[in-house]
Formats: C-alpha cells, sequence, structure tokens
C-alpha cells in the first residue's frame, strides 16, 4: 500500500515542476522501477492514475514504468549476470557469491514530457 | 511533420492510433529531465531528522515488524531494564489509538503517539513533527529514540526515518518462512530480533535455518533470540544498546 504515498509524492513532485517550468500540462513521466526496489508496478500505476486527477495540469499525464532487472557482476571472475530471485545469488561461470549488485534498486524519475 | 511523435502523419486533427498526443501548433513539447529519486521527499527529511539526533548525540532506532510481533513488549522490557541509566523516547507509530504510548509510558519513557489515519507505515515528515514533540515533552533530548512503526513487515521498509539502527523482528509464532517472504526488510536492516522464544519447544521454527536465510540475504545482520517471558537473551540486547548509545555520545564529543 505504500505505492499509495509513493505516487502522490511523484504527483506533488511534477506538480511543483510543472509550476517551475511554466507548463500548461504534463504528458508524460517516465519511472525506473528496480525490482529488488519493493514496489509493486501495477499498484503503483493504479494509484498514480486514481489521484492524478487531483492536479489540473497532470490529469493527462502518462505514466511509463521502465522495470530494471536484478543485475551483478561477479568479484572473482567479472561475469555479469541477471537474475530472477533474490535469493541466494551466484555466479553461473565461477560459483562465487562475492558479487557487486549492479541494477535492481532503482527508483527513479528519468523524466517527463510537458507542453508550454 | 509531427516531429515529436515521429508518426509521420502531417495531420493533426485526429487521435494517432497508437496513443500518442496530439499536439496543437500553438504549444510547445519539451522534455524536462529529472533525475530524483522518487522518494526524495521522504529522503531529504530523513537525512535532516538524522542531523537533528546526530548534534544531539541521539542514538535513533527504527523497529519493523508484522503486527503482533512484540516491538512494544521488547520496548517495555527494555524501558524497565534502561530506564535508570538512559533518557528514553518514544514514537509509536499506530493506524489509531494512542494504546501504545501509554503502555510505553507506563513503564516509565516520554512517548509521543503518531497515528497515520489509515497510512500503513511512517514517514520522515511525520517522525519529525513527532519528535519536536517528544522533546517538548521531555524538556530535552534522550539518549535513546525507539521508533515504533506500524506493524507491517512490507511497506515500513521502503521509508528511511532518519535512524541508525533499523531493527526486523520475528516472532516465533510467525513462522520461519519470514525472511524468504519479506527480503526487503531483511536486506534493509542492521538488527534481526526472533521474539517469543520461550515458544521454540511447540513449534517448528527452526533458529539455525532462519538464521542462515536471514544472513543470506544480508551478510551483516547482527541477530537476537529473545524472550521477554522469561528474559532469554535481553540481556545481550541491552548490552549492545549500552555499547551504541556509548557510540553516539562519544562520536558526538569528537564531532
Amino acid at each position: 500500500m505504500h505505492e499509495t504515498s509513493i505516487a502522490m509524492g511523484l504527483l506533488d513532485s511534477l506538480n511543483q515542476m510543472a509550476e517551475r517550468e511554466k507548463a500548461t500540462k504534463v504528458l508524460k513521466v517516465r519511472v525506473k522501477v528496480g525490482k529488488l526496489s519493493g514496489i509493486v508496478v501495477d499498484s503503483f500505476v493504479f494509484a498514480f492514475n486514481a489521484l492524478k486527477e487531483q492536479f489540473p495540469k497532470l490529469s493527462k499525464a502518462e505514466l511509463i514504468v521502465e522495470e530494471t532487472p536484478i543485475r551483478y557482476r561477479c568479484k572473482g571472475c567479472g561475469k555479469e549476470f541477471e537474475v530472477e530471485t533474490v535469493f541466494f545469488p551466484e555466479c553461473p561461470e565461477c560459483g562465487s557469491v562475492d558479487l557487486e549488485l549492479l541494477s535492481g534498486e532503482e527508483l527513479e524519475v528519468v523524466d517527463a514530457e510537458i507542453e508550454v | 511533420m509531427c516531429d515529436v511523435c515521429g508518426c509521420g502523419q502531417h495531420d493533426h486533427g485526429h487521435e494517432h492510433h497508437h496513443n500518442h498526443f496530439v499536439v496543437s501548433d500553438d504549444t510547445t513539447r519539451k522534455n524536462v529531465e529529472i533525475k530524483k529519486s522518487l522518494l526524495s521527499e521522504n529522503e531529504r527529511v530523513a537525512r535532516s531528522n538524522r542531523e537533528h539526533f546526530d548534534r544531539h548525540g541521539i542514538l535513533a532506532i527504527n523497529l519493523i515488524s508484522s503486527p503482533g510481533s512484540g516491538k512494544t513488549t521488547l520496548l517495555e522490557k527494555t524501558i524497565e531494564a534502561l530506564k535508570d541509566e538512559l533518557k528514553i523516547g518514544v514514537l509509536e507509530g499506530d493506524i489509531e489509538t494512542e494504546r501504545d504510548a501509554e503502555r510505553v509510558r507506563a513503564k516509565g519513557a516520554a512517548a509521543v503517539q503518531l497515528t497515520t489515519g489509515g497510512a500503513c507505515h511512517l514517514e520522515a515528515p511525520l517522525v519529525h513533527k513527532g519528535f519536536h514533540a517528544l522533546e517538548k515533552q521531555m524538556e530535552g533530548y534522550p539518549d535513546i529514540l525507539f521508533i515504533e512503526n506500524v506493524g507491517n513487515l512490507v511497506c515500513p521498509s521502503s521509508f528511511y526515518l532518519g535512524e541508525h539502527i533499523r531493527v526486523v523482528l520475528i516472532s516465533v509464532p510467525e513462522g520461519e518462512d519470514k525472511p524468504a517472504k519479506y527480503p526487503k526488510a531483511f536486506k534493509t536492516s542492521d538488527v534481526f530480533i526472533i521474539t517469543k522464544a520461550d515458544l521454540l519447544p511447540y513449534f517448528d521454527f527452526d533458529v539455525e535455518k532462519v538464521k542462515e536465510e536471514a544472513l543470506s540475504l544480508n551478510p551483516n545482520l547482527k541477530i537476537f533470540v529473545v524472550s521477554a517471558k522469561t528474559g532469554e537473551g535481553l540481556e545481550e540486547w541491552f548490552n549492545f544498546l549500552r555499547e551504541k548509545v556509548q557510540e553516539k555520545k562519544a562520536a558526538k564529543v569528537e564531532g
């Protein structure tokens, strides 16, 4: 359910951005959500669309969510690989568990398209 | 030419078939780069909370668990044991009621109830407000601040409140699969406490297996196994707190 507060926070900050940029409308906003971020994308999109009506400049805004995969780099052999689960990740090449997380925790607003 | 969507259509009098917007000629579109965390406002306030705690040498602890894991009971025991040596302040997060704040006040700690009015987690601005109310109530600063989050093992883990130590609790009756099912709470915590250890003989709860799974998610977790009923493991927990409070005070003196 925290998706609702995060969606509300996004709408607030977009609204401020729209004022600052003297936009008449925000058309699109792109966000990156990592699979380890703890956000359920469907709930987030649902909340965004349900709440955007409260902001006249945002009522037509389309939310584009890019889900980023969980990627690691093996500190042993340097192999980069993707996994589906958060559990016991290990290098498919050499079996090492000493890994560096490359992506998966993103929770970022990338950019927005506005009409001025 | 529609150079925004690049569809090659010159006539803007219609709706494009692939979900693009129609732009009238007297407006311009532009792309604004944002590159900001979705949680940036919460994080900004959380950082300012943390600076405030650091400035006054306060150790802040965020307690996260499901409803009924024993957060408040552990706090009651902790207050009883430490209230003569440390000043303790508590922020009690709940959706409704003052009950938990009343419980910890009865044990001798200052407490402010934060009611979220429906939200399933605490956010940094509410902690900020609550802490100022607590300062007033205490007429000063605590040595240790406990922030008891809303009972929920999911959402609170996404919201940094400015704490120094995040503690996740699982009680024995909840079952041993919790780290696996709620990985984020374990990945983002510093301490893991298994509560209601007196019930271990009655449940299929393999402590070693749970520890192993939790550590596979987060190798830096410090783990305690406690029972508020029998007192098992509590002294280790109290000593850990004493040590962390001393570290915090020393850091303040140096700073």
